[in-house]
């Protein structure tokens, strides 16, 4: 198990690199640069301030040399500087991953036990009224967009009563930037995200629970004359969450690129909101450093999805 | 004769569903005796499988019903158990093994924890000595590395010997009557050789009664001391196995003794028998197998035919059959 996870880590890498090359290529390839978004188009010289502001940043060089010397630099720990945040990129990144993972930890938390439980009611007495009931609200939700939920939310429990807070990714105050804070900030934008994207597992619990109890061997648990409780939790539940435990990874993973329109709603400083305004600057440095990130989370998330599958499931081996 | 261990009587078990009424069991008396091997042969269809569900109870909800009747174990009528009361006896007094040992054996659980769970639920014991109980009764079906056996999954293991474990599990508890649903079609036949003499070996060994379920008459003739035929969801013949090879009186069953291959026999054709098991859903009026039946006369089209006693011992449903069998 441990040289198939090293062996998956380095096979992560060419990857990677593949990644940012093409990221790379699709920012320059975009009209306009970050000089361009910087500077006041009506000042006197804007053709010789244009060119010397892109000596300084290295932007008159080849293609290929500028993403080398991007390269050597990230691999000696050096993301560059944000051209219109005037900071290091990596200063802006902690919080930026910091915050989103919070958040992503929070929704997914939410979204489990949201939707594991509706799913397995729902597979407990399938298409009872019950059932039917919760399924149509299910969909529902699913149908409506999470930003709609954000803005609802956000005017019941941030502005009629005044609650939470409908802005930011931390407070000010004693307890500023503590965990407790973090979480109070993002329980807003978490709720959202649950309120939709718990169906897609309330979903799969239910499929995969009447999946599994038609099996064989779910009679068999029956014949040795377990209780029904007991049927559904040991062998009914445990089979049916290898598809949901492999579903989990991938969120994982696509989680950690931020939710873009919610972190923009409640300007929550996370990856989303970090990558969207860098885009529309066209702040280089920056644009490849969360793309690579976002890229890691998703690989590392699908990494996860496959050793949890090994986990639940026996006959699943890596070697 | 002595009382028997399980008697049903004029069990229904119907598949009820808006406009149709499935009669898959309709209305059967099968008496088993301690210590007997009793084979219930039949064709697909027959109502072979759902006889054994309804006795563990077990007949798929919710369009699945035991409708009526009686199926007494030492002297205990389970349809008048509760839910709750009859996991008791399921596993514990009637235990059940089925066709196909790779699906029947949950895959994401050791073979360990599925054996001690069975005793972990009928037996007042540590989960210590459950194991050593799992492991015990492991050897005694012949399963070798049973110490290692018990942390392994279904999937390491082959065919024939997760039939064993299977059989481990179900008598693990010593149940009364071990119900087995065509427990060595899927196995090869060496396999199958084996599984039987285990199941035999079981009956000497526990006095468990056995019913085995099986439309392979060879299997029959292996292990059988009485034999139940069925046909569309009745009994029609019940007879002891010696006799019914002899003597076999109902036309079905003549019918399917005739079609066994023979390996010295002329013809190279092998008889089968026309047609098909009539649609469960509407029965004919008359008796069931004349549309098949070599022998019908007009009269079995139109009168349903009851089940009676031509000889002793021999039971019979065709009015065509005389007092004392011919």
């Amino acid at each position: 198990m441990l040289t198939y996870i090293i062996r998956r880590l380095l096979g992560m890498i060419p990857m990677l690199i593949a990644i940012s090359i093409f990221t790379f290529l699709m920012m320059h390839l975009a009209p306009g640069n970050a000089i361009d978004a910087m500077i006041n188009p009506r000042i006197k010289d804007l053709a010789q301030v244009q060119k010397t502001l892109e000596a300084q940043n290295g932007l008159n060089l080849p293609l290929p040399v500028q993403y080398l010397h991007w390269l050597w630099n990230v691999l000696h720990g050096n993301f560059g500087f944000s051209f219109s945040q005037h900071q290091p990129v990596s200063s802006l990144l902690g919080p930026a991953i910091e915050n989103t993972l919070i958040l992503a930890i929070l929704a997914e938390i939410l979204i489990l036990i949201i939707g594991i439980p509706i799913g397995i009611m729902q597979a407990r007495r399938p298409y009872s009224r019950l059932d039917y009931s919760t399924s149509i609200v299910s969909f529902v939700f699913f149908s409506v967009p999470y930003f709609i939920f954000a803005i609802f939310l956000m005017y019941v429990f941030a502005i009629h009563w005044p609650i939470f807070p409908a802005q930011n990714a931390v407070g000010t105050g004693p307890n500023s930037g503590s965990l407790i804070d973090h979480i109070y900030h993002a329980l807003l934008p978490a709720i959202s995200i649950a309120l939709t994207s718990n169906t897609v597992y309330s979903r799969y619990t239910r499929g995969s629970m009447l999946d599994v109890s038609r099996q064989d061997y779910v009679r068999t648990a029956r014949a040795k004359g377990l209780q029904e409780g007991q049927v559904f939790r040991k062998h009914v539940f445990r089979n049916a969450m290898v598809p949901i435990v492999t579903q989990f990874g991938f969120d994982i993973g696509g989680l950690i690129g931020g939710a873009v329109i919610l972190e923009g709603l409640f300007t929550y400083q996370g990856m989303g909101l970090l990558t969207i305004n860098a885009v529309s600057q066209r702040d280089y440095p920056v644009i490849m450093a969360t793309t690579l990130l976002i890229a890691i989370g998703v690989l590392i998330g699908n990494l996860v999805a496959d050793i949890m599958y090994a986990i639940v499931d026996p006959r699943v081996q890596y070697n | 004769m002595a009382e028997p261990l399980l008697a049903i009587r004029d069990l229904r078990t119907y598949f009820i569903s808006k406009n149709t009424e499935v009669r898959a069991v309709d209305g059967i008396d099968i008496d088993v005796q301690k210590g007997q091997i009793l084979c219930v042969v039949g064709e697909s269809g027959s109502g072979k499988s759902m006889t054994s569900l309804s006795i563990m109870r077990l007949v798929p909800k919710p369009r699945g019903k035991i409708v009526s009747g009686e199926i007494v174990l030492d002297g205990q009528d389970l349809l008048k158990l509760t839910e709750q009361q009859m996991t008791g006896v399921r596993g514990n007094d009637i235990s059940m093994i089925f066709q196909e040992p790779m699906t029947a054996l949950n895959p994401v659980l050791s073979i360990g924890d599925q054996i001690t769970e069975v005793i972990l639920r009928h037996r007042k014991i540590t989960k210590k000595e459950a194991l050593h109980r799992a492991v015990e009764m492991l050897k005694f079906v012949g399963v070798p590395r049973a110490e290692q056996i018990v942390r392994e999954y279904p999937h390491q293991l082959s065919g024939g010997l997760r039939q064993r474990v299977m059989i481990a599990m179900a008598m693990v508890c010593e149940p009364k009557l071990l119900l087995a649903d065509e427990p060595t079609t899927a196995l090869d036949v060496t396999i199958q050789a084996q599984v039987l003499e285990l199941m035999r070996k079981m009956r000497d060994e526990f006095g468990t009664s056995i019913i085995l379920i099986t439309h392979d008459l060879g299997v029959v003739a292996e292990m059988a001391d009485h034999v139940v035929v069925m046909y569309a969801g009745q009994v029609v013949e019940s007879v002891n196995a010696d006799e019914l090879f002899e003597q076999p009186l109902h036309p079905y069953t003549k019918a399917l003794l005739q079609s066994i291959p023979s390996i010295d026999a002329d013809h190279e054709v092998l008889y089968s028998i026309p047609g098909t098991v009539p649609d469960a859903a509407s029965f004919p009026a008359g008796c069931r197998f004349a549309e098949r039946c070599p022998l019908a006369q007009p009269s079995c089209f139109e009168k349903a035919q009851a089940l009676r006693e031509v000889r002793p011992g021999h039971l019979v449903r065709c009015d065509l059959v005389e007092e004392g069998g011919v």
